[in-house]
């Protein structure tokens, strides 16, 4: 793993950077850094899949939303404790993991992206038409459990996931696994051919996707204290995850987090000059812009620029070296 | 002694097209053989029937008297056979020394997690291949072909390898690089590397090899040294269109 003090001390900076945040900011802006939270755990859950190994997911919601319904359904409908509750929809959106890896033994590029495209369509359909009396059908369920209540400690409850969700990640893509995954994403044959085996190494990489997404979806439903169907399956939040990974720096897992608020406050900041649909054309014409002059991300920008001040800019950057 | 590599009888067929008909060869440890013939005649099929890309219709491989035609690719070449591509397959995003690291990575995920790269193993083998320390770093799309195929050798040596299988190893260099590659050959077949070469150069080859078989239509034609095998007629005849 190659750990520098530097890393480290600039992962500690940002924690108490975060956790410092209530104390300076409104509860307004404390709920758009919630979904930002949230926004970039289920980027960094696509980035882990789709970052590295290339293989490109349009279903992420389908993952989000087994953990999510699981945790609702056993919560509400069979009075399971949420500490049980939680760790069982990560179990089944592990299991949707593994329903999703395997279209990707046979089939990759746009061919796999369309079918877990299907995947969230299906799912869709299914929560509204299968047993509406446990998943609440078209309408959704509300009056789930909630785990914290006020903005300052839901904020706190999704920092907290999302730093450890994302510093784990990061530690983890740092070993030579990352190293494998990311192989993995730029020549599969050549992975193979180098005595590795892919199959072993989607698997890891869509269990550990689903993993994230589980967790993600089941601790926000029980913040919302609702779920809705029409929300949660939607093609926009589908490309809000995926633009944020990409915009952030796709492959790099603080990319995607930097990604996932970035694209929440500049929504929240144009909110008040285009309070309709229209900011979504100056959001995706930002977004556009940025990934035309920088197809590697913020993180790569921001990478460019410490470079730069640093005064080595011309020095070749080492191995594995980027934030 | 037990061969390095022995094929028998290995038939294989796509549809209705016979790709390699009963073909049988014997390579001992540490010998070097060529595997020549025209365009078409399979001689990449027979490698990649070889690594398990594709599997034969009949017949059987054994490496060091281990019948390898169940494993999976991964398995063979932890056997201990590896190959090269005609057209070099580097990951494009990564340095020299990260496309050598993947070759040296165990297949195992917990493995992968725990165990570190091994940095001087890696910059070991770059430089045996010829590479410069200023190359390390660089990427694939900042390197010559002839470099590409370095890196090919190299992230092949670092999976261990003691069969390497290179395919048109010579096509796309300049003469000063086909020079360098063969410099490099001959000092792996010092070291003890079992070679099976594929080269439609054929002044490159000869000084490589000990023995030569010739293919035509998946079938083998010729086999013996160097000079008899291009004295043959049917050689001449398929391979170098003359009678």
């Amino acid at each position: 793993m190659n750990l520098r003090w530097t890393h480290l001390a600039m992962w500690l900076a940002f924690v108490c950077l975060m956790m410092a945040i209530p104390e300076f900011v409104s509860k307004g802006t404390l709920r758009t850094l919630i979904f930002a939270n949230f926004l970039a755990i289920f980027a960094i859950s696509w980035d882990v899949l789709s970052g590295r190994t290339g293989y490109i997911s349009f279903g992420h919601p389908f993952l989000i939303g087994i953990g999510a319904y699981t945790s609702a359904i056993l919560t509400k409908r069979f009075d399971v404790p949420i500490e049980y509750a939680i760790p069982a929809a990560v179990l089944m959106t592990m299991v949707g993991g593994i329903i999703v890896f395997l279209p990707a033994l046979r089939i990759k590029g746009s061919y796999f992206a369309l079918v877990t495209l299907a995947f969230m369509e299906l799912m869709y359909q299914l929560v509204q038409v299968i047993r509406p009396d446990l998943t609440g059908g078209t309408r959704g369920m509300s009056g789930v459990q909630t785990l914290t209540r006020g903005a300052v400690n839901g904020y706190y409850m999704s920092v907290s996931l999302m730093l450890a969700i994302a510093f784990s990640m990061w530690l983890l893509m740092r070993t030579q696994l990352g190293t494998a995954l990311s192989a993995v994403g730029m020549n599969e044959e050549s992975v193979r051919g180098s005595g590795l085996s892919t199959t072993k190494l989607k698997l890891f990489a869509f269990l550990t996707s689903a993993f994230v997404a589980g967790l993600g979806g089941a601790f926000y439903v029980h913040y919302l204290g609702s779920i809705a169907p029409r929300a949660l399956f939607d093609i926009n939040f589908l490309f809000t995850i995926i633009v944020a990974a990409l915009i952030g720096g796709a492959s790099t897992i603080i990319g995607p987090m930097l990604g996932a608020f970035f694209l929440t406050f500049l929504l929240e900041f144009l909110r008040p000059y285009l309070p309709g649909a229209e900011r979504y054309f100056i959001y995706g014409t930002i977004a556009l812009l940025l990934y035309m002059y920088e197809p590697k991300g913020l993180i790569a920008i921001i990478d460019k620029y410490w470079q730069r001040t640093r005064g080595t800019f011309a020095r070749k950057q080492e191995p594995g070296e980027s934030l | 002694m037990t061969p390095a590599l022995k094929i028998s009888n290995l038939v294989k067929k796509f549809g209705g097209l016979v790709a390699t008909n009963d073909l049988s060869l014997v390579i001992e440890d540490q010998q070097s053989v060529g595997l020549i013939g025209p365009n078409g005649a399979g001689k990449t099929t027979v490698f990649a029937q070889i690594m398990g890309e594709h599997r034969q219709t009949s017949g059987s491989i054994e490496l060091y008297g281990h019948e390898i035609s169940n494993d999976t690719t991964p398995e063979r070449i932890r056997r201990g056979v590896s190959r090269t591509y005609q057209v070099p397959r580097p990951f494009t995003d990564m340095n020299v020394l990260e496309n050598i690291r993947v070759g040296m990575m165990p297949n195992n995920i917990w493995k992968m997690i725990t165990s570190p790269p091994r940095h001087s193993r890696e910059t070991e083998i770059a430089l045996s291949v010829g590479f410069a320390k200023a190359d390390l770093t660089k990427t694939p799309g900042e390197l010559s072909m002839g470099d590409l195929r370095k890196l090919e050798m190299a992230r092949t040596i670092a999976t261990g390898t003691k069969v390497m299988l290179l395919d048109e190893v010579f096509a796309g260099l300049t003469v000063a690089e086909i020079a360098q590659i063969t410099t490099l050959i001959q000092s792996m077949r010092k070291d003890g590397m079992t070679f099976l070469i594929v080269s439609h150069d054929l002044k490159a080859l000869e000084p490589l090899v000990d023995s030569v078989i010739a293919i035509n239509y998946g079938r083998k034609i010729a086999e013996g040294s160097f000079s008899d095998v291009m004295n043959d007629s049917a050689v001449r005849s398929s391979y170098l269109g003359a009678a």
